[in-house]
């Protein structure tokens, strides 16, 4: 990874509707390469749908989004191309249940970057021992606990090379037991550098590993800045509304 | 044939020099034992009647005679009677088995010379296997010399299949005839009938089999085929997919039968009988089958894809390596309804004269006026359905037991607007028969 401060994904006036009803209404954000920007707003703010339209996972309406130099909304960019190097991780995990830990990391190594079976099975027992599982690589996603498959769908994003990793509220779906795991993995992570996308419910992963934090509500980008700035200094009274319902909880 | 004609000159050679006044065989025959035709059938009992004329100077001491290799001729069943002219001649003789097919007649006192020799064997069993049958022997004149007495003119022995003659064991038990004595046991279960049918009806069933085995195979690429079409996302493909599945599955496959059977010679086409059965069963399983695997591929849940996809893999990759894997699983209990709606539709091929399970208990059914045939059939039909309802009942329970299922990864938290699809989708996809709508409703995505 390189440090510089070119933005890795820029984000320009985004708008997405789903028929009439218009979920992002022209969204602007910048992503440096190696930095850390968690997506915080209540449910129904559009973070997980603008996280989406950065793998083309929901077609925007209108705007443009650039990973890297390649403009992903542009008609003939090849969007498989630019999945392989973004790595996203699922609120419900998405592993696929028939196989194991090992064959979910494997198969897309082998499938899309053609790597060998060998490689590949290096390469993705690296990435689970990483994730701490290095001894449930023959486990099928059912015998592993939620916490577990969530970290399984890491490791398959990981062994991707990705050079941005997208996380969409990766830790809801878990008991707060498990949840810790998740986390830590994730400012493992985010330790080592990689350039992290984060829409979370998570106010200390926030405050302890952004670098930048973002808080939309409405489809537009209300705040952002550092996590000091938003959390302890919010100009806006919709964020200091947001952050005084999270600390009543 | 050639065999014969150098047993016969062997025989006239060795019969030449001994004696030049030989016996001269006239009949050779046996009564019919038939209730339909005047045949002979071998394998069950019938009278053998054999004649031969002796010379104006030979008197016969002893007569051994050599039935067809097979029969069995009961020594105390064989009346020997002499014939002068129109006069029955009573002759003194005791008669004595040599081995099953082979009698030796002693006379007490020398026959008279120049008499027609008849003896007679009842109850006699002429060889199953039937075929072009004649009686050899021997002779011991008066004087001392031996008579090689040729083979006779054959009879014509209809040959008896091991059932047949299993048959004709039965009809002869008493309990056979008693439990024949009730109308419905007769008209449906009669023994003497299971045991004819059960070698044809087994005949006709591993043809239906291999109808089945033939067309799954095809009908199931088809149906990947039409499915593919079916999911498209180009719409023409889309719409030539749904017009086939809906026309072949809004029609009877006895009409298709029909238009394909009686179509096709009339263009000038000819397909053999099995073949045409084998294409028309592939064509029309095929749609019903897109129809399974189009609801198996959508009850996957909408997570699998965008994990895929978000993998870099393209829609052909993530449908072959990850989608269709898992479908897969789900739809063997469906598959195997398919599969047996199929196996038991081959029937249906009875109507344009293709033999299958059905035409060889029909044709049975005609010459006997009988139902067991019907109900041998129906065994057979079960011996494949049962196993395979019982397996499919056993993985269904499989894919419900949570152990094997797959609940953490599969469940996505709103999968509310695909499960309506589903059921909507699963309940147009199912022939109007009982066993697919239990095996469509068991599909995992369902239950939730």
């Amino acid at each position: 990874m390189t440090e510089g401060n070119q933005p890795i994904v820029r984000i320009e006036d985004l708008h997405k509707s789903f028929g009439t009803n218009e979920v992002l209404r022209g969204v602007n954000i910048n992503v440096k390469r190696g930095e850390v920007v968690v997506i915080l707003g209540p449910s129904g703010s559009g973070k997980s749908t603008m996280l989406r339209c950065i793998n083309l996972l929901e077609k925007p309406t209108s705007g443009h989004i650039w990973f890297e130099d390649t403009d992903i909304t542009a008609k003939h960019t090849d969007i498989n191309k630019v999945r392989e190097h973004v790595g996203m991780v699922f609120q419900s995990f998405n592993l696929f249940p028939n196989l194991t830990a090992l064959k979910n990391v494997t198969l897309a190594q082998v499938k899309v970057l053609k790597r060998s079976k060998e490689e590949a099975r290096e390469v993705a027992i690296r990435q689970l021992e990483r994730v701490g599982l290095g001894d449930r690589i023959d486990y099928y996603p059912s015998e592993l606990s939620g916490g577990q498959q969530q970290r399984v769908a890491i490791a398959r994003a990981l062994a991707m090379d990705p050079h941005v990793m997208l996380f969409d509220e990766a830790t809801s779906a878990l008991d707060p037991e498990l949840v810790r795991g998740v986390l830590d993995v994730m400012k493992d992570l985010a330790r080592q550098g990689m350039t992290m996308i984060v829409v979370t419910h998570e106010m200390g992963f926030a405050r302890d590993v952004a670098d930048h934090v973002v808080f939309m509500d409405g489809g537009v980008v209300v705040e952002e800045g550092t996590p000091e700035e938003v959390f302890d200094h919010p100009k806006s009274e919709r964020t200091k509304k947001f952050l005084g319902d999270i600390k009543l909880k | 044939m050639a065999l014969l004609i150098a047993a016969a000159l062997a025989c006239a050679l060795i019969a030449l020099p001994s004696s030049a006044q030989a016996l001269e065989v006239t009949a050779t025959t046996a009564r019919s034992n038939s209730d339909n035709d005047n045949s002979i059938y071998g394998g069950m009992e019938t009278r053998v009647t054999w004649e031969a004329q002796t010379a104006s100077d030979e008197s016969l001491s002893t007569l051994t005679l050599d039935y067809p290799d097979g029969s069995t001729i009961p020594a105390n069943q064989v009346k020997v009677t002499g014939l002068s002219g129109l006069n029955r001649i009573t002759l003194d003789y005791t008669v004595a088995s040599v081995d099953a097919d082979t009698v030796a007649i002693s006379f007490n006192t020398p026959t008279q010379a120049g008499l027609l020799i008849r003896v007679e064997a009842s109850k006699a069993v002429l060889p199953a296997e039937g075929g072009s049958l004649s009686v050899s022997g021997s002779a011991t004149l008066a004087n001392g010399a031996q008579v090689d007495i040729p083979n006779g003119p054959a009879m014509n022995v209809v040959g008896v299949s091991v059932a047949q003659q299993l048959s004709n064991k039965l009809s002869e038990q008493g309990w056979v005839q008693a439990w024949n004595q009730n109308r419905l046991l007769h008209m449906f279960f009669d023994p003497t009938i299971i045991v004819i049918s059960i070698p044809a009806v087994f005949h006709g069933w591993l043809l239906a089999l291999l109808m089945v085995v033939c067309s799954f195979p095809i009908a199931i690429v088809i149906g990947l085929l039409l499915c593919f079409l079916r999911i498209s996302h180009v719409g023409i493909l889309r719409f030539l997919g749904s017009l086939y599945v809906n026309i072949v599955r809004g029609t009877p496959l006895f009409l298709q039968i029909y238009i394909a059977f009686f179509g096709l010679p009339l263009l000038g086409i000819n397909i053999d009988n099995y073949l045409l059965s084998v294409i028309v069963m592939s064509l029309n399983s095929g749609a019903y089958l897109c129809e399974i695997f189009r609801a198996g591929i959508e009850s996957i849940s909408k997570g699998q894809f965008e994990a895929a996809r978000s993998l870099g893999m393209n829609a052909v990759q993530t449908m072959f390596f990850v989608i269709i894997p898992q479908a897969f699983r789900r739809v063997i209990p469906t598959m195997t309804s398919e599969f047996i709606l199929l196996y038991k539709d081959t029937s249906l091929f009875a109507a344009v004269g293709v033999m299958e399970m059905v035409m060889f208990a029909r044709s049975i059914t005609a010459t006997t006026g009988n139902m067991t045939p019907y109900i041998v059939a129906a065994l057979f039909y079960l011996l494949v359905t049962l196993p395979l309802t019982k397996f499919i009942n056993i993985f269904e329970k499989r894919l419900a037991d949570p152990s094997h299922g797959h609940k953490r990864g599969g469940s996505t938290p709103s999968p509310a607007r695909l499960t309506d699809e589903e059921t909507t989708l699963l309940e147009s996809a199912p022939k109007v028969d009982s066993e697919h709508v239990t095996a469509t409703s068991s599909l995992p995505g369902t239950q939730a």
